[in-house]
């Protein structure tokens, strides 16, 4: 299984944290295109904590975090 | 008398008291994060505060920045601030800086902070007071806010940063909808894990970043991963 865990605006509409089936999603941007979040909208993209790629591969277990834009101060 | 209810705290104590006072911290904007930030920085006695803002009191600020009054609308955040927070504590020493931090006058402002503090709301600033914060060794407490959404971290050169984060322009939005209670969350957050690095305790948020989400009521946290192809730790080490 791989966790996505959406933060901030992505979370409106959708769950916080969704499981899903390794086999399905390759890389980040066929799980963004199933949860309907156009890939530019997307500002920080985290795989186990580390900074990645939306086309980087991924992998049974991972932990993916998405974050839209963020504030200021 | 002032402090006797948090001196009463096993983890300050007459020795903590001693730290928070002989402590200089620098906080970087003096907006929504900022009146809460410094406020408790103020009430904690924090020996010294250094404020910079080169902004002045407008009428959309009074929302959330409760440090200011209608009647500061006009001028500068920096100059209303000390006055405010030496109403709270006047045995503390508040240096302030009406202007925009650059890359010329940064380094010599925040040269004698223990810890910095951004709640800045531009990336340029907040990209190059990482760097500075990475260089000069100083612990950088880092926040932003947006509606009802926040989060905070801190940086250090063992601890991933925001370039390790892949911050880059279209990573951060000027002029975001906010609520004043959020700001207060997030602010209140920079100042106590602020107070928790000068006294040197456990459970800081080096290499953590929390996730506020104030719809649902929860906070989360990420494990962060520093990044071995990141400029800002690489020309950190150059010293």
């Amino acid at each position: 299984m791989i966790e996505v865990r959406l933060f901030a605006t992505f979370r409106e509409g959708r769950e916080k944290v969704l499981f899903l089936d390794a086999k399905k999603y390759k890389k980040a941007s066929d799980v963004l295109d199933y949860l309907g979040i156009p890939h530019e909208e997307v500002a920080i993209y985290l795989i186990n904590g580390r900074h990645s790629k939306l086309t980087d591969s991924i992998r049974d277990g991972d932990v993916l975090a998405i974050f839209p834009p963020v504030g200021g101060g | 008398m002032r402090y006797a209810r948090q001196m009463m705290m096993k983890q300050i104590g007459e020795k903590g008291q001693e730290k928070l006072r002989r402590s200089t911290v620098a906080v970087v904007g003096c907006g929504g994060l900022g009146s809460p930030a410094l406020t408790y920085l103020a009430c904690a006695g924090i020996g010294k505060l250094i404020l910079i803002d080169f902004d002045e009191v407008s009428e959309t600020n009074l929302n959330r920045q409760f440090l200011y009054g209608i009647k500061d609308v006009g001028r500068p955040k920096v100059v209303c601030a000390k006055e405010r927070l030496l109403e709270m504590n006047d045995e503390i020493e508040i240096d302030e800086f009406h202007e925009k931090l650059t890359a010329e006058n940064m380094g010599k402002i925040i040269d004698s902070a223990d810890v910095v503090i951004d709640c800045v709301d531009n990336f340029e600033t907040r990209m190059l007071l990482g760097r500075v914060c990475l260089k000069k060794n100083i612990p950088l407490v880092e926040a932003g806010v947006q509606g009802f959404y926040g989060w905070i971290m801190s940086i250090s050169r063992k601890s991933a940063c925001l370039e390790c984060m892949g911050f880059e322009e279209k990573t951060m939005k000027r002029s975001v909808p906010i609520i004043g209670t959020t700001a207060g969350v997030i602010g209140s957050l920079e100042a106590n894990e602020c107070i928790k690095i000068i006294l040197g305790m456990e459970g800081t948020l080096f290499g953590t970043m929390l996730q506020y989400d104030g719809i649902s009521g929860s906070i989360d946290r990420i494990e962060l991963q520093k990044n071995d192809s990141c400029n800002a730790h690489r020309e950190s080490a150059k010293g």
